[in-house]
């Protein structure tokens, strides 16, 4: 068997083998082992898997990634995320669909220090619905702003689908963090306008809150600014090339425990908590990584990116219309499988593709990062969806789905905008040498 | 039975002892870069930061993984396999198991070879001339726990069968 067919038969497998429910960095892992020990030969892949897997796990420029993912922890076991609404909620709980704004407000502000979607959605879930459900609001809104304010959490910097996609294709992290702050800031605004549409056509959802006094909105502001306080020294490190990204992620951490203990907001369990739950979600994904960079060494070998790549070139299609068959591939992929896992798998094959036709690198990021998050809104695999259902469950699956339809038109909507105007993305990293 | 049940209790249990070595090596290097870069500010460094974060993160990583396996915390696509009949999802769920284990047992012995290979070398790291094969073995060993926790996974399999 030629090297390409194996390739192919490697993929095909790994597509089929996904659904049988075997964890995906394990399978990515096996068949990458099997596959270049089938090309290669078996001794080379045995000492191929022990190397790899020691080389990511190993890696300091991954170390980055349970380093946020702990400030995320630290933030949320200091009760953040709960102030954080609160705030919003004193601003805006007495518009009509207010809670759902203020969510997605604290949404946006949460994963400042949050690089992961699925933490942000957990994360909120837990704060907000019990609010929303306080004040009639029905369960079609509450959960779908919830589920789609997570995706916030991964363009907003930190996020770790930007870490990843960095450390894939040797862009600057520091770039990539910075080049989802105008979306993320342009894609809250519009989830709050399709809530206000929403909530306009059907008022029925989200009633009006009480309104609060100037006197207790200012009151509850000393809960939120340290937030900012910590975003800005720690992106403006980052960018001020004061520290490297994993350094930005200790020094992170470390201040938002320092302002959680001044603050009496966490205690020695708390934090011992917080050290356990980064411990699992950085396991789960550096798993993942190693299993995709196991089954990179066997695509690799197999040739199959330069085949698709010359592939894809043999159509003479224009650049235009290969990005839209790109996009769609990422739609439908990110509706099956995790975004990470889709990123892994796919960017040693797409991204040879995407800097041949001249395509700006930290764009794609942004665009990739905008598509696989609407993955974990859509059915039949939303990841995020899942997560709420998870906290709200007296909510079936399908009304989360449904109710976060209207949001994820607001993504589609940024998407399209981006492709014209490529420098929402691409103008701020531009100003960072 | 009875029996089974309290090995797996063990097992868990000792996979939960291991996280906690993971989960004190987050805090070591989230205090090990801090004090670097405000001792940089100062002109002085903690030498071999660079390294040592590097080599802790490989023990933070292979000693999670048992207990996050415990706690089916590993990212997975469950849509088909929801809808299958319980014997279909028994038997994929016991492939699955004995697979992974075979997979995880096979990283943990190579990298024991390899640590091994590095140990007879005299390989050390550039800046702190430390030797690289203890944090190799960390691998093994999480790896090596990791395949302890699959084989229990793969024998209750069996058991869901039998309450069947």
């Amino acid at each position: 068997m030629s090297p390409t067919t194996i390739g192919v038969i490697g993929l095909l497998a790994l597509v089929v083998l996904l659904f049988s429910r075997m964890p995906v960095g394990f399978l990515m892992a096996l068949i990458g082992f099997i596959g270049f020990g089938s090309i290669v030969s078996y001794d080379s892949a045995l000492s191929l898997v022990a190397k790899d897997v020691f080389a990511v796990f190993a890696s300091y420029n991954l170390t980055v990634i349970p380093l946020f993912v702990l400030m995320g922890q630290i933030a949320f076991h200091a009760g953040i995320s709960s102030r954080l609404f609160d705030t919003a909620y004193k601003f805006i709980g007495h518009l009509p669909g207010g809670l759902a704004i203020a969510t997605i407000g604290a949404c946006a502000a949460f994963s400042a220090i949050c690089g992961s979607t699925n933490a942000t959605a957990a994360t909120m879930a837990a704060a907000t619905l019990p609010e929303m459900k306080r004040y009639n609001y029905k369960p079609e809104l509450a959960t779908g702003v919830v589920a789609a304010g997570g995706g916030l959490g991964i363009l907003i910097p930190p996020s770790v689908i930007f870490i990843v996609y960095g450390i894939l294709t040797e862009q600057s992290i520091g770039k990539l963090f910075i080049s989802g702050i105008l979306p993320g800031i342009l894609l809250t605004v519009f989830f709050i306008a399709a809530i206000l549409i929403w909530v306009t056509l059907r008022p029925e959802l989200g009633p009006k809150g009480p309104k609060s006094t100037w006197k207790e909105r200012i009151a509850s502001l000393p809960g939120t600014v340290e937030i900012l306080v910590i975003f800005v020294f720690v992106m403006g490190g980052l960018f001020a090339g004061l520290f490297t990204p994993t350094e930005a992620g200790g020094m992170g951490a470390f201040a938002t425990l320092v302002v959680a203990i001044v603050k009496r907001n966490i205690d020695w369990k708390g934090f011992v908590q917080a050290l356990e739950e980064t411990t699992r979600i950085s396991a789960m994904i550096m798993v993942i990584v190693a299993g995709a960079t196991i089954f990179g060494h066997f695509l690799a070998v197999s040739r199959i990116p330069y085949d698709i790549a010359s592939w894809i070139s043999s159509f003479n299609l224009p650049p235009w219309a290969i990005m839209s068959i790109i996009i769609g591939i990422y739609l439908v992929g990110g509706c099956f499988i995790d975004s990470l896992a889709l990123i892994m798998l796919t960017i040693p094959i797409f991204y040879p593709v995407v800097l041949h036709y001249g395509f700006d690198p930290i764009w794609f990021g942004v665009i990739i990062v905008l598509v696989t998050q609407m993955g974990v809104i859509t059915p039949p695999v939303g990841v995020n969806v899942y997560v709420v259902g998870g906290v709200a469950r007296d909510v079936p699956l399908h009304v989360i789905f449904k109710g976060a339809m209207p949001l994820l038109i607001a993504m589609v909507i940024l998407t399209f905008l981006l492709i014209p105007f490529p420098q929402l993305a691409t103008y701020l990293p531009s100003l960072v040498k | 039975m009875i029996s089974f049940l309290r090995i797996e209790k063990f097992v868990n249990a000792l996979a939960e002892k291991v996280n906690w070595v993971a989960s004190a090596a987050v805090a070591f290097i989230m205090f090990l870069t801090v004090a670097d870069v405000i001792g940089r500010l100062f002109g002085r460094p903690v030498p071999g930061t660079f390294e040592l974060v590097g080599f802790v993160g490989a023990v933070i990583i292979s000693f999670a993984l048992p207990y996050t396996s415990v706690r089916n915390g590993h990212i997975a696509v469950d849509v088909l396999m929801m809808r299958m009949p319980w014997l279909v999802r028994v038997i994929v769920y016991a492939v699955n198991a004995f697979v992974s284990m075979v997979l995880f047992g096979i990283i943990a012995w190579q990298s024991v070879i390899y640590a091994n290979s590095l140990m007879a070398s005299g390989e050390v790291s550039p800046t702190l001339q430390m030797p690289v094969y203890p944090f190799i073995y960390g691998v093994a060993v999480g790896c090596g726990m990791l395949c302890v926790v699959l084989f229990i996974e793969f024998l209750r399999q069996f058991r869901g069968a039998e309450i069947e």
